[in-house]
C-alpha cells in the first residue's frame, strides 16, 4: 500500500462516461486492485477496463497490473488506442 | 549523427539474410488463404445485401435448400443471440455482438454488400446459384452516406440509440474523444499569426491483393479446425469462438500464409459463418470473397472532415493547436478516432492544445485498422496547416519544425511525457539529405511532412526447441506478413551465436503455441523479437548447464561463447562443447532442450517519420507525378535491414495512392462504384519513382536490440508530403483528398 | 452441363482436363489442376497475380477461358524453375527482398521473366511499364524493379560467359 493516496487522473471519455470527474484519489496496493476501486465508483468501469483501457504509472504505460504500486504517485487512466 | 554511446558489433542484426519462407514463394508453393483446400470440402457462397440500409422482412431460402448438391444454407437466425454473446466477448475493443452481426446480418442491413444469407454446395457454382435463389424481403430504409448528414438532427439511425453516443438523444456518434491542455482560444487570439482550414476526404481500401477466405470444418463432437489467413490466428480463433459461443480450445485455427493484410485481417468476416455451414453440412466448407465482394463489404480505413487552427508568435513558435475531426465509422462502432486524436499534434511541443474526434455511424462497410489507423487523416491536415504557417511567417518549413520538434521529456497529447524518440535527430537527417538541397525543374515541387505513430507491445509467445544435431527452431504465435520468420531467427541467431541458417522459424497454429496478438500494431518484430531473445537466452542458459554437469563443474564456470559452451575456469577450463555436441547428449543429460517464452511485451516506442516530395505537376491535364521521393524514419534498430527499408518503401507508395488516386465513390442510391482495381486506382510500377530510405537508429533501450516499430509511420507523413509539394509546383492548396487529375486541373484553372 | 474436355502442354507436361465451358484458366489451373501458384487477386484482369504464359505470351489466366488453351502451351510460376534451381529473376527477388507478403510474387515473376526473355537490357522505365499490370502492395515496387534489373543484368553476363 502507498505510503500517501494515489493520484488518479482520469482522461476522456472515461472522466464523462464513468466518473464525472477528472481527478480522483485512491489506495490501491496494484493495478487490479486500483480497477476495482474505480469501478466501486464508476459502475461498469471495470468490465470495459481490458478491451479499453490504458494505464500509465508516473508516466509510464504499464500492461502489468500486478505490479505494486508502493512508491508510486501517480495512475493515469487513458484510452487504448487500436493498431494496424 | 546519433553516435552511441558504446559501439555495439553484432554477429547478424542489421544484415539482409534470404527469408528462410522466401524459396516457397518465388515458386509458388507457399499456400495462401485462397489455396487450401480440405478433403471432402464443399464451395460456399454468401448473398449480400442490394440496399445500403433495410429492414430485412423475411427470408425464404426453400428453393436454395431443394437444389440439388446444396448441403446447408444459413442466415444471421443461425448464429447465438445476443443474450448468449455477451457472456463470451472477445478481446479487444470490437463488441463481439456487431462482429457477429457484421458476419451475417441480423435484423436489419446497413451497408450494401453486407452479408444476409449463405449456402454450401458441392460446387463453387452450384453454390453462387443457390445463393441467387434465396429470396429476400425487404423493407427500404433511407440511408446516409456523409459524416455531416449523418449527424444532422433528421437523419436516419443506423443504431437505435447509438451506442456510447454523448447526447441524449440518439444520435450516429458512436465515439468522441478529446485530449488538450490550457487556454487554446486566449493562445489563439493573442498569436502573430493563425492558419486554418478544413481538410477532407472519402474512405481508402487497404488494398491487400490476397482476397479473404478460409476452410471450417466443425464436427459433432464440437471440435472445429479453420485453415484461413490473417494478421493472427489466435484473434480469429477467440472472435469465432465467442461469436458462436463454443470454448476457444474447441478450435484449433492454422495459419496459411497471409497475401497482405495493413490492419484489414484483424477481424473475422467468414470464419464463423463456414462454421455454421460445415455444423450443418457435416463437412469442411470453403468460403471466400470476390475482389467486389472485399471492397464493399470489408473495413475500409475511414473518410474525414478535419477542422485544424494553428497559431505561432513571429518568430514561428507554435502557440495553440485545435484540431476537430469528424471519421465515418461506417455500419458499426469503430476505433480510429482514439488514435487519430493521439498522433494528431504530439510531434510539436504546444503549450495549448484541443484536439477532439468524433466516430460517425452511416451506411457504409464498418471502418476497420488500416496502417497507422486513424493517424494519416488529421497528419495531412496539420501537417498542410505547418506547411500553410511557414509560408506565412516567411520560414524555412523544415526550420520552423525543427523549431516546435518535441524531445524526449515532452508531453504528448495524452500529457504523458515521450520517452527515447528519434524526432529531432529524422529532422536533422533530412535536412543535411541532398535531396532537400537538390535542384527542381520546371512545374516541380517539394513537399515536406513529418508525423509519428504509437506503436504496441502486448502478448506474444515463442517456443524454440534444440534438434539432437544442434540446429535451432524457433516457433511463434504471429503471423509472418513482411519477412518476421527471418528477423526472429536473425535476433536467435545473434543470442546463440550460431551462423544463420542454424535457425528456423515456423509460424505455429493455435493448438501448437501459446497465444499471440496480431501481427498489427508495428509490434511483432518488437514484443514477438523480445520472446524470442529471452527463449533464445534460456536456451544458451540450458545449453551451458548440461556442459556444467556434463564435466561436473559449477554451473557458473560455463559460458556460452561463439556458438559453443566453454568452461572458463577450474581443471576443465578452455573444454568446449558445441550445441550439436551438447544437444546430441542431452537425452542423457535431463532430456530434450526447449524453452518458451510467454510475455506482455512493454516499453514500446513510437516510432516518427520525415518525408521530402519532389512532383512534377502536369498543367495541361492536372496529372501529379512523383519525381523523387526520401523518407527518413527512426526505426529504433533494424534488424533485418531490407524489409525495414521495405516496410517504409510500401508505407509511401500507399500513402502516394492514397494522396493521388484512392477514394470509395459511392452514388446517390448508396452503392459502390468503383469495387475493382481498374476504378480503385492503386499505384503501379509506373506512377512510382525509387524510394530513397533513411533508417535512423535511436535504440529502444527497453528492447535487447533496440528495436521500435516499423510498418505503420511510413503512411503517416505522405499525403501532406505530396500536398506541400503541390502547393510549392502550383501556388495552389488541396485541401480535399485524392489530388486526382480533374481536381487538380480545377485548382489550376479555376473551374473549383 | 456439358463438359469440355481439353488437351494442353502445362509446364511442358502434356495434360488433359474436363471443365466447364465458362470456367477461366485460372479456374482449372487452381481447382482443377492444383497449380495454386497462380493467384485470383481480382478476376477481371486488373491485378496481375494470375499471369502465365499461353504459347509464350503474358496473359492474365484469370481473362483466358480454360477452353482456349485447348492445343496449346501454358507456362506457370511452378514451372520457371528447373527442379530445384531457380531462375535468376526468383534468385534476386530473394536476394532483393523484392517481396513482403509474396502473393502478388509468381505473378510479378512470370512477368519480369517474359519482360527479360524479349529484352535483355530494359531500362527502368521499360522494366516499370511492362510491369505496370501487376498490383503489388507490400513494396512500393523499388525492390521489386531493383530484382529485375539486377536479374537482367545476370542473365546478361550468363549469355556472354555461354
Amino acid at each position: 500500500m502507498s505510503a500517501s493516496p494515489l493520484r488518479i487522473v482520469i482522461m476522456p471519455p472515461f472522466d464523462k462516461e464513468f466518473f464525472g470527474a477528472e481527478r480522483l484519489s485512491l489506495d490501491a496496493g496494484n493495478l487490479f486492485e486500483l480497477i476495482e476501486k474505480l469501478d466501486a465508483q464508476g459502475p461498469g468501469f471495470a468490465k470495459i477496463a481490458r478491451a479499453r483501457v490504458h494505464l500509465a504509472v508516473d508516466g509510464v504505460l504499464e500492461t502489468d497490473w500486478t505490479r505494486p504500486l508502493a512508491d508510486v504517485r501517480e495512475v493515469i487512466v487513458l484510452p487504448r488506442v487500436g493498431g494496424g | 549523427m546519433n553516435a552511441p554511446e558504446k559501439i555495439e558489433t553484432f554477429r547478424h542484426i542489421g544484415t539482409r539474410p534470404v527469408r528462410p519462407d522466401g524459396v516457397d514463394k518465388v515458386t509458388g508453393k507457399a499456400l495462401y488463404g485462397t489455396d487450401f483446400k480440405a478433403p471432402g470440402m464443399l464451395w460456399g457462397a454468401i448473398l449480400r445485401s442490394p440496399h445500403p440500409h433495410a429492414r430485412i422482412l423475411s427470408i425464404d431460402t426453400r428453393a436454395a435448400e431443394k437444389l440439388a448438391g446444396v448441403k446447408a444454407v444459413a442466415t444471421g437466425k443461425d448464429l447465438p443471440t445476443l443474450e448468449s454473446l455477451v457472456m463470451h466477448v472477445g478481446e479487444g475493443a470490437s463488441d463481439i455482438v456487431d462482429i457477429s452481426h457484421n458476419c451475417l446480418a441480423f435484423d436489419k442491413v446497413l451497408y450494401e454488400g453486407h452479408p444476409v444469407a449463405a449456402v454450401a454446395a458441392i460446387t463453387p457454382e452450384l453454390a453462387r446459384e443457390a445463393a441467387a435463389l434465396i429470396s429476400v424481403e425487404y423493407e427500404v430504409l433511407p440511408h446516409v452516406l456523409g459524416l455531416e448528414e449523418a449527424l444532422a438532427d433528421d437523419a436516419p439511425l443506423i443504431r437505435e440509440p447509438a451506442k456510447g453516443g454523448t447526447g441524449e438523444t440518439p444520435s450516429n456518434v458512436a465515439m468522441d474523444v478529446t485530449m488538450g491542455r490550457g487556454e487554446v482560444e486566449a493562445a489563439l487570439s493573442g498569436a502573430a499569426v493563425v492558419v486554418e482550414g478544413r481538410y477532407t476526404m472519402e474512405p481508402v481500401h487497404q488494398g491487400y491483393i490476397e482476397p479473404h477466405a478460409c476452410v471450417a470444418s466443425w464436427n459433432g463432437d464440437g471440435q472445429a479446425q479453420i485453415w484461413c489467413s490473417s494478421q493472427g490466428h489466435f484473434m480469429v480463433r477467440s472472435l469465432t469462438a465467442s461469436v458462436l459461443a463454443i470454448p476457444q480450445s474447441d478450435i484449433r485455427v492454422t495459419p496459411l500464409e497471409i497475401g497482405g493484410g495493413f490492419g484489414g485481417k484483424t477481424t473475422v468476416y467468414l470464419e464463423p459463418v463456414a462454421m455454421i455451414l460445415s455444423r450443418k453440412s457435416g463437412r469442411p466448407v470453403r468460403l471466400g470473397m470476390s475482389r467486389e465482394d472485399v471492397f464493399r463489404a470489408t473495413g475500409p480505413a475511414p473518410g474525414a472532415i478535419i477542422d485544424v487552427r494553428l497559431g505561432a508568435d513571429a518568430d514561428g513558435t507554435l502557440v495553440a493547436a485545435e484540431v476537430t475531426f469528424k471519421y465515418h465509422s461506417g455500419a458499426f462502432a469503430a476505433n480510429d478516432a482514439g488514435a487519430g486524436v493521439s498522433s494528431a499534434i504530439g510531434h510539436y511541443r504546444i503549450a495549448n492544445t484541443r484536439v477532439s474526434g468524433i466516430e460517425v455511424l452511416c451506411n457504409r462497410p464498418a471502418a476497420k485498422a488500416y496502417r497507422a489507423p486513424g493517424a494519416p487523416q488529421v497528419n495531412f491536415a496539420v501537417e498542410s496547416a505547418m506547411d500553410e504557417l511557414a509560408i506565412r511567417l516567411g520560414m524555412d518549413p523544415l526550420e520552423l519544425r525543427m523549431k516546435n520538434a518535441a524531445r524526449p521529456g515532452d508531453l504528448q497529447t495524452s500529457g504523458l511525457p515521450w520517452g527515447e524518440i528519434g524526432w529531432m535527430q529524422c529532422l536533422e537527417a533530412a535536412k543535411a539529405h541532398p535531396h532537400w538541397s537538390a535542384p527542381l525543374g520546371p512545374n516541380q515541387g517539394r513537399g515536406i511532412a513529418g508525423g509519428y505513430w504509437g506503436n504496441y507491445g502486448g502478448p506474444s509467445t515463442v517456443n524454440l526447441s534444440v534438434a539432437e544435431d544442434g540446429t535451432f527452431t524457433v516457433a511463434t504465435g504471429s503471423p509472418d506478413i513482411g519477412g518476421s520468420r527471418a528477423s526472429m531467427a536473425i535476433m536467435a541467431a545473434e543470442v546463440l551465436e550460431v551462423p544463420y541458417e542454424q535457425v528456423r522459424c515456423v509460424v505455429a497454429d493455435t493448438s501448437s503455441i501459446g497465444l499471440s496478438f496480431v501481427t498489427g500494431g508495428s509490434r511483432t518484430t518488437f514484443a514477438t523479437g523480445m520472446a524470442t531473445v529471452e527463449a533464445a537466452r534460456e536456451v544458451k542458459r540450458l545449453l551451458c548447464e548440461r556442459a556444467a554437469r556434463t564435466w561436473q563443474v559449477p554451473a557458473q564456470h560455463v559460458e556460452w561463447r561463439d556458438g559453443h559452451a566453454v568452461c572458463t575456469s577450474g581443471e576443465r577450463q578452455g573444454s568446449k562443447m558445441s550445441a550439436a555436441q551438447v544437444a546430441g547428449s542431452s537425452l542423457h543429460s535431463g532430456g530434450p532442450v526447449t524453452a518458451t517464452s510467454a510475455l506482455s511485451a512493454q516499453g514500446w516506442l513510437p516510432g516518427f517519420g520525415f518525408h521530402i516530395c519532389d512532383v512534377e505537376v502536369d498543367q495541361e491535364t492536372g496529372h501529379v507525378s512523383i519525381v523523387r521521393y526520401t523518407a527518413v524514419q527512426d526505426v529504433g534498430r533494424a534488424i533485418h535491414a531490407d524489409y525495414v527499408e521495405g516496410q517504409i518503401q510500401g508505407g509511401v507508395a500507399q500513402g502516394i495512392g492514397w494522396a493521388l488516386n484512392e477514394t470509395y465513390i459511392y452514388n446517390k442510391d448508396g452503392k459502390l462504384e468503383n469495387p475493382g482495381f481498374l476504378d480503385y486506382r492503386m499505384p503501379v510500377a509506373s506512377d512510382m519513382p525509387m524510394i530513397d530510405t533513411v533508417m535512423v537508429e535511436v535504440p529502444n533501450p527497453v528492447h535487447p536490440y533496440g528495436v521500435k516499430g516499423v510498418g505503420e509511420v511510413p503512411i503517416v507523413p505522405p499525403l501532406a508530403a505530396v500536398a506541400n509539394a503541390v502547393r510549392a509546383a502550383t501556388g495552389k492548396r488541396m485541401r480535399s483528398l485524392p489530388m486526382s487529375p480533374d481536381k487538380v486541373h480545377a485548382a489550376l484553372h479555376g473551374e473549383g | 452441363m456439358n463438359r469440355i474436355h481439353v488437351n494442353s502442354t502445362i509446364n511442358g507436361d502434356v495434360t488433359e482436363f474436363l471443365c466447364d465451358p465458362g470456367a477461366s484458366l485460372l479456374d482449372v489451373l487452381r481447382d482443377t489442376l492444383h497449380l495454386t501458384g497462380s493467384k485470383e487477386g481480382c478476376g477481371s484482369g486488373d491485378c496481375g497475380a494470375c499471369t502465365v504464359e499461353l504459347d509464350g505470351e503474358m496473359v492474365c489466366s484469370c481473362l483466358v477461358l480454360a477452353a482456349e488453351a485447348e492445343g496449346r502451351t501454358v507456362a506457370t510460376i511452378e514451372g520457371v524453375a528447373e527442379g530445384s534451381v531457380l531462375h535468376p529473376v526468383q534468385q534476386k527477388f530473394l536476394e532483393h527482398a523484392a517481396l513482403q507478403c509474396g502473393f502478388c510474387t509468381p505473378g510479378f515473376i512470370v512477368a519480369a521473366k517474359s519482360l527479360l526473355d524479349r529484352n535483355p537490357n530494359p531500362t527502368e522505365t521499360e522494366v516499370r511499364y511492362w510491369l505496370a499490370g501487376n498490383l503489388c502492395r507490400c513494396t512500393g515496387y523499388d525492390k521489386i524493379v531493383r530484382a529485375v534489373m539486377d536479374a537482367a543484368a545476370e542473365l546478361r553476363q550468363e549469355r556472354t560467359a555461354a
